[in-house]
């Protein structure tokens, strides 16, 4: 479990990054809290010649409000977002969801940049940057383009970035007042990947949900949006019937596989019974509609 | 930790050394990184060692072309099975069991492979990156043979795997006594069950490491390693490479954690000190974790059909299992391929009170990884098996679970009690720990709270398990069946040197257990010294000139009974000096906290003092008592049958009824360890015992595909428990001394996980009670519980929610 050997180049821009990253193409891989990069090149499973170290590039750890919308920079830990009082007081449930990211020595480390582009299917930040339609600052040489969360993740451990590119910035448009929130995941141990989960907000008007959103997460591909389920409820006073119907909707709508941990009857199991209690939470936040 | 005094201090509070919380004087070192591992060890002009590691499960080898892999930067040299047959002798873990066909162990594979990650050349480099590199150069040409992984199949022998052997059966016995198909018959209840307990890995913190040194000058070779047993190596390298003991040394310097998986000769042992006597140089290997969970020996992997006939009382009255251990692939040295499946049929009537027993056993091999000894040895899964039936048939005779142990654990005057394998268990108590494990439970509080839990839709369980182990064996018992090795003696060399110092050696090998600590505890108590007056040397074979290590809970039995004997004749040399020297008779002289008086009087001296005048003052002493005085003592202890530790454990389980995680949220355990040395120790003994039968209970399981290919080479798939998924656990000691061994001490060090998963089991099943299903499987994952349950509910669509 030792890589094999590379050459490394530290850049102090995102200029100079994504000039390297251009120079040595296919060969290179961007590195910030190496959490997975550095296990997958120690098990030989990828191994760049170049690695290019973007965490000199400043501002590591932004958390500002502009515009309508929370921005962090890509550098920023884990730990810093679950900390952050901003994040607390506008996105309280990413807050949340930072808990159950492994452990706290990788919450030190780990960034969520780095987290959005290894893009495991199992992660909570992606499935978070799906819930919150974050929108996505991507930087390649001599150019920049912004990727919807939504069309971010294409797959297990693979995303829209072409070669060359680094995500720079992540935007999280601020929830409506009245939003409640819910997060649950199933893991076999405290800090593992889940094995499944879910995250809601929903939004109250007048005793009904005016907006309802459910991402889950460890039950297919990439994190998804329950579309259905999510108009199923949209209206609603979250009736029983209401919900089973909906929990019904998000089941038929997700296509886990089996591995090691979980068959995908018992994930697709799992992504019911915790999108109930997740939307249940956020309608119980969101004072049952009442705002 | 209510004991905050350093170790001196509580050391020299009197009486009793033996008994007090003192700290574990080893743990400055081993928790501020200054403890010394293996791969600490540097040595000028080290190279390092990469295995090529078969991917196949089973293969015929074809070819080795190793041509790429030698031109590689910094590459010494490609070695494979014929370079190591050239110096070492082949490696056969032989017994005198009836029906045991011994096989060969080639430290690097020879003709086939026979599981994935076992090694098939070994790379040698300037260091482990281009070592590692180069080994990924090596080009094995296989011919793929079918594979043997399901072990029931394999008993067909449709396949053979050591084709000398002309049966994948590698052992088989059998153990009766009384009428056991009369007793069947005549029953008012029999339970039964076909249980499964998955393959496991110990997965000691430390990775095993090795490092072979040759002086070439001296023809002598050392072997430093993450080794329990350097005596035990020490040996059998001698034979290996045909060597005498003194120009061949093995030392285990700071080891963490063995757990069983650093009790038995490793191929890799072998191959470091062939390649270090080929190459004049140094040789270092530093397996990594996934070489860990492909190539340490594994454990617990059986298939027990077991029934239980109770009489209307519910009072035992016959037994019958039928046990296929699944061995892997080669049978370990010393221990053999027997050692596993053998102990579940040996101990599986437990602490009962049976009188017709029938136990088969077959030890099959298979194309996975070597088992091996693991912490408890056959007895984690005798006890989930006979503790499940416990449990089976108190329910259907609507007994309450600690009822229906109360009336068939054996009681105390019927020891000794002869069991229907045959083990004999000297007077422990069976009855009181079930007693003491209840009371401190709480039982009939907590029965109470379970109700009403349960009115309030949860799903508690309260799960009992009560077990009986033999420890610190003797010479009269083979630590493993028909082994040709003596596990049954241990030797302790004290001195006292010119400036007084206490060094008491051992062979033993502290990986953990706090010998270093409890040793002296003993040797200070005997001797009349304070605790850090006495230093422990152990783990090195050249420390005394026989031992074979730490295993088997023997140590405080086997080395404590040994520095008795030693502290005591010390003391007697030290009285006799001190009279010369105090000018007093031998009766009046006292030793007490390393200051030797005459009793009534002033006349004291420091044993500083003592050892200069013995030593270098040579007219206090007239020479011919010089002569025939020595301030150092050698005595070997010998148990001859070993003792009995028991213990009931209680846990409580909470299941969510919707996701089926399961949380365990009481534990208790209380147990009769005998007379204990440090009850800190002791307690620090059980957590991490049951923390590990909680994960054999929940979490951890070791799987193979259909080809044989591990999936579980890494921590992020094998699951083993963290702490927030442990509860507090509470131990309880009944401190009575066990009347078979000198001292009164009884082993406890595997208790915890031989205990756990039968209780977590149990509990589990109980939270489950209103459900038409069989905890008989472990670990029981939600997954299990998701499709048991499922299952139940006519395998239509989803579990409903609640139980």
């Amino acid at each position: 479990m030792k890589p094999p050997a590379f050459e490394y180049v530290a850049a102090e821009s995102v200029e100079e990054a994504t000039a390297r990253l251009a120079e040595y193409g296919d060969d290179a891989r961007p590195i910030a809290g190496g959490q997975s990069l550095v296990p997958m090149m120690n098990f030989r499973l990828v191994s760049p010649a170049v690695l290019v170290d973007i965490r000199r590039i400043a501002p590591p750890d932004a958390i500002g409000e502009a515009d309508g919308h929370v921005r962090i920079g890509a550098l920023t830990r884990h730990r810093a977002l679950e900390t952050s009082p901003l994040i607390r007081d506008r996105f309280p449930v990413l807050a949340a969801a930072m808990t159950h990211v492994a452990h706290l020595a990788i919450r030190n480390r780990g960034t969520i940049g780095g987290s959005l582009c290894h893009a495991d299917p199992a992660a909570e930040l992606p499935a978070m940057a799906v819930l919150l339609d974050a929108r996505i600052h991507v930087a390649r040489r001599n150019g920049e383009r912004i990727v919807e969360a939504g069309a971010f993740f294409e797959g297990a451990l693979w995303t829209a970035l072409e070669d060359g590119e680094i995500v720079t910035r992540i935007d999280f448009p601020l929830l409506p007042p009245g939003t409640g929130w819910g997060f649950r995941e199933f893991a076999r141990r405290h800090g593992d990947f889940a094995l499944a989960g879910a995250a809601a907000t929903v939004t109250g008007s007048a005793g009904r949900a005016a907006e309802v959103r459910i991402a889950l997460f460890g039950v297919g591909e990439t994190p998804v949006r329950a579309a259905a389920a999510e108009a199923l409820l949209t209206g609603t006073g979250f009736e029983p019937d209401a919900v089973a119907a909906a929990i019904d909707a998000l089941r038929n709508a997700v296509d886990p596989d089996d591995d090691l941990h979980a068959s995908a009857d018992y994930r697709r199991h799992l992504a019911g019974i915790l999108a109930g209690r997740a939307l249940g939470d956020a309608w119980a936040r969101a004072g049952g509609g009442a705002a | 930790m209510s004991a905050g005094a350093p170790a001196g201090a509580a050391g020299t509070a009197r009486p009793g050394i033996v008994g007090a919380r003192v700290q574990r004087r080893e743990d400055p070192r081993l928790l501020t990184g200054r403890g010394s591992y293996t791969d600490d060890r540097k040595a000028a002009g080290a190279v390092h060692v990469a295995f090529c590691r078969s991917d196949r499960a089973h293969a015929r080898i074809a070819g080795i072309d190793a041509a790429q892999a030698r031109q590689a930067p910094g590459v010494l040299g490609v070695f494979t099975a014929e370079d190591i047959a050239a110096v070492a002798r082949p490696i056969r873990a032989t017994s005198n069991m009836p029906d045991y066909r011994a096989t060969e162990f080639a430290p690097l594979a020879r003709g086939k492979v026979r599981h994935v990650g076992e090694p098939v050349a070994a790379v040698v480099a300037g260091d482990r990156y281009l070592a590692e590199d180069a080994a990924a150069l090596v080009a094995v040409d296989y011919d793929p043979l079918p594979d043997i992984t399901d072990p029931e199949e394999a008993l067909a022998d449709r396949v053979l795997l050591h084709e000398d052997a002309g049966t994948n059966l590698i052992a088989a016995r059998e153990f009766a006594r009384g009428d056991v198909d009369g007793a069947m018959t005549g029953a008012a209840l029999v339970v039964e069950d076909r249980f499964r307990i998955r393959r496991k890995t110990p997965a000691a913190i430390e990775n095993r490491c090795y490092l072979a040194e040759y002086d070439a000058g001296r023809q002598a070779l050392t072997l430093h390693g993450s080794t329990q047993v350097p005596g035990l190596l020490r040996d059998a390298l001698a034979e290996i490479f045909d060597l005498p003991g003194h120009r061949l040394r093995v030392v285990a310097p700071d080891v963490g954690g063995g757990f069983g998986a650093k009790a038995s000769l490793y191929p890799e042992e072998v191959v470091v000190c062939a390649l270090a006597m080929r190459l004049g140089r140094p040789v270092k290997w530093t397996g990594d974790r996934m070489e860990d969970l492909t190539a340490t020996s594994q454990a617990f992997d059986e298939i027990v059909r077991a029934k239980l006939a109770l009489d209307a009382d519910g009072r035992m009255v016959g037994l019958e299992a039928d046990v296929i251990g699944d061995i892997g692939a080669y049978s370990i040295y010393p221990w053999t391929a027997s050692l596993e499946p053998v102990q579940v049929v040996s101990f599986l009537p437990g602490p009962y009170r049976i009188a017709a027993y029938r136990g088969r056993v077959r030890a099959v091999a298979t194309s996975k990884t070597p088992t091996g000894p693991y912490r408890g040895v056959g007895r984690p899964v005798s006890t989930f098996v006979m503790e499940r039936l416990v449990d089976m048939a108190a329910r259907r005779l609507a007994l309450d679970p600690a009822e229906i142990r109360a009336r068939n654990l054996v009681r105390d005057e019927e020891f000794p009690y002869k069991a229907g394998s045959g083990i004999v268990w000297d007077r422990a108590g069976f009855q009181d720990c079930l007693r003491m494990a209840l009371d401190r439970f709480g039982y009939a509080e907590r029965r109470a709270e379970q109700a009403a839990a349960r009115g309030d839709g949860r799903s508690v369980g309260i799960g009992i398990a009560s077990y009986a182990e033999l420890t610190g064996i003797g010479s009269r018992i083979s630590a493993a069946p028909g082994m040709p090795i003596n596990t049954g003696t241990e030797r302790a060399t004290i001195e006292i040197d010119s400036t007084g110092a206490v060094t008491a050696a051992f062979g033993i090998a502290s990986h953990g257990q706090g010998l270093e600590t409890t040793l002296a505890q003993i040797v200070a108590e005997e001797l009349g010294v304070r605790v850090e007056d006495v230093d422990i040397v152990h783990g090195d074979s050249a420390a005394v000139a026989h031992s074979t290590g730490t295993y088997a809970s023997r140590s405080i039995v086997l080395a404590g009974g040994a520095a008795t004997l030693s502290a005591r004749s010390l003391r007697e040399q030290v009285v006799k000096a001190a009279s010369h020297i105090l000018e007093a008779a031998e009766t009046d002289i006292e030793m007490r906290d390393g200051v030797v008086s005459v009793a009534g009087t002033d006349a004291s001296i420091t044993l500083r003092e003592l050892a200069r005048a013995f030593y270098t003052e040579m007219r206090r002493i007239p020479k011919e008592a010089r002569e025939s005085l020595d301030l150092s003592a050698s005595a070997t202890y010998d148990p001859f049958f070993g003792t009995t530790t028991a213990a009931t454990h209680i846990a409580e389980v909470e299941i969510d009824p919707q996701t089926f995680g399961v949380a365990v949220r009481r534990y208790v355990v209380a147990e009769d360890c005998g007379r204990v040395v440090n009850p800190m120790i002791v307690d620090g003994q059980v957590h991490g015992g049951v923390a590990q039968g909680i994960g054999a209970a929940l979490l951890e399981e070791v799987v193979h595909d259909d080809s044989g290919q591990i999936l579980t080479g890494s921590f992020v798939d094998y699951v083993v428990p963290s702490a927030a998924e442990i509860p507090d656990i509470e131990a309880v000691h009944l401190d009575t001394e066990s009347p078979s061994t000198l001292g009164g001490y009884r082993g406890m060090g595997e208790g915890g996980t031989i205990g756990a998963p039968a209780a977590v089991a149990n509990a589990v099943a109980d939270a489950l009670s209103g459900l038409d299903i069989q905890i008989n499987e472990l670990p029981v994952t939600p997954e299990r519980l998701f499709r048991l349950i499922r299952n139940t509910e006519g395998n239509e669509g989803e579990p409903r929610h609640g139980f």
